[in-house]
């Protein structure tokens, strides 16, 4: 307090000076109208920026919080979306020639939907393994097809689920012809492109021209006639110079491949195991 | 001491009057206007306690203001130069001079006096002007106001100082 009153009456004359400008100003703003306009106007500029600085400041304080519920806002938005493109799509679907061409070729044969659960595209012998299995009705060597043609066939099964052995591996051998024709071959993924596959044994007096369609043979007990497989992207000599090989590019894209049809057709086993007496006879 | 105080009183009143009745109403080429209250606080001798000179030049200021409606603008100008006044004039003071020693042109000479008078006039008008516009955009016309004024000031308070010198002397003699 001593010392207080010791600083008090050392610089008394500032507090006196101070208190009399201020009295000044008070008065310079209270009898002067343009000092007091002024005087207000800059006094509502500067709280006006020092609450926009303050305000500022608090929404960088709360910006972690705004990103969290941005985020979840999103997530919730991103669901929403994918939902309603789903919704979308199945309203404005539209049936490609292929579909129809499938859909056609398939109207008398018993088909098993299903989802694919893991996919690789990578290896040289790939497999798919589907939400179907033996109590399902799924066997080995059932044929499996997408909405685009045809995946490849059955591998393995067990109660739920399959493996699938699909055009992208190289123990896959389908018959296939041109369409249209009666020429045939068997088609193999040579193990690079998985959008391409090859046509082997097209004989070399065959009349057929680049985007030709290529469709199932019906010489197997798996696949029926006439299932789309892909198109004729490219004509090459085979290594002995005697048939041509066919560049096929493959109506599937197993990389994407997310909804397949098993084909049941009773007839398929009726076939089979006839096939199968008559080896049995022969050996 | 009561004499003193008078003295001062009617040099504030004698001013605060000129001021009202006569300086208010010169404007020189449309700018200067002398402010002549500023000579009181020139008067003060060394060694006059703070808080009277800081009395009197708020006092005279708000006088002069309430003569020219302009309230609160001398008064702010008048405060801070009686603020500055006795630290000036100390660091003017000549070697033995008296510790009542009053500033005039017989005491400190009188290219110290010009000085001496020309700063405390600066403040008091930079002060006054810049209260008085209470904005930078018309600085030019703020400027052209206080060279004038202070110009006109200075003068007429070197002249006043002369006259009074003079007759202090004579009443001396």
């Amino acid at each position: 307090m001593q010392s207080l009153l010791d600083f008090l009456a050392k610089y008394y004359h500032w507090l006196l000076f101070l208190v009399l400008e201020g009295i000044s100003f008070v008065l310079l703003f209270q009898f002067n109208h343009y000092h007091n306009s002024v005087w207000l106007t800059t006094a509502n500029t500067v709280v006006g920026q020092v609450s926009a600085w303050e305000q500022e400041a608090i929404r960088f304080v709360h910006l972690g919080e705004v990103n969290a519920a941005l985020t979840e806002r999103n997530l919730q938005l991103e669901q929403q979306n994918a939902m309603m493109q789903e919704q979308l799509l199945e309203l404005t679907h539209d049936s490609t020639f292929t579909e129809q061409y499938l859909a056609d070729v398939l109207t008398d044969v018993h088909m098993i939907r299903g989802k694919v659960v893991t996919n690789s595209i990578t290896h040289r012998d790939n497999y798919i393994t589907i939400d179907l299995g033996e109590a399902d009705g799924v066997k080995p060597e059932m044929g499996v097809v997408s909405g685009t043609g045809i995946v490849g066939i059955v591998y393995m099964t067990s109660a739920h689920y399959s493996i699938v052995m699909p055009l992208l591996n190289s123990k896959s051998r389908i018959s296939c012809r041109l369409h249209g024709t009666r020429y045939f071959g068997y088609l193999k993924w040579d193990g690079t492109d998985p959008l391409y596959a090859t046509l082997d044994d097209i004989p070399r007096h065959a009349r057929f021209n680049v985007g030709d369609v290529v469709e199932t043979s019906g010489f197997s007990a798996v696949f029926p006639a006439g299932l789309f497989v892909g198109k004729v992207a490219a004509i090459e000599n085979s290594d002995d110079g005697l048939s041509y090989q066919l560049r096929i590019h493959l109506g599937t894209d197993i990389a994407r491949l997310q909804d397949i049809s098993i084909l049941t057709e009773s007839f398929y086993e009726e076939q089979h195991q006839l096939e199968q007496k008559a080896d049995s006879l022969q050996q | 001491m009561i004499i003193t105080f008078l003295q001062r009183l009617l040099w504030m009143l004698a001013l605060v009057a000129m001021q009202m009745l006569v300086f208010n109403h010169i404007h020189l080429l449309g700018y200067a206007t002398p402010l002549m209250s500023i000579y009181l606080l020139l008067l003060f001798p060394l060694g006059t306690k703070r808080w009277t000179i800081l009395l009197w030049g708020f006092v005279c200021g708000l006088l002069v203001d309430m003569v020219s409606l302009t309230l609160g603008v001398c008064t702010s100008a008048m405060t801070l130069a009686a603020f500055i006044q006795p630290p000036l004039l100390k660091a003017i003071e000549p070697q033995n001079a008296a510790e009542d020693m009053q500033a005039s042109f017989h005491t400190l000479g009188f290219w110290t006096y010009v000085r001496y008078a020309a700063v405390m006039i600066t403040v008091f008008m930079v002060t006054y002007f810049l209260v008085q516009a209470f904005t930078f955009f018309h600085l030019k016309d703020i400027a052209l106001d206080f060279v004038g004024s202070w110009l006109l000031t200075l003068v007429l308070c070197l002249a006043l100082e002369a006259t009074r010198s003079r007759k202090s002397s004579q009443h001396a003699a």
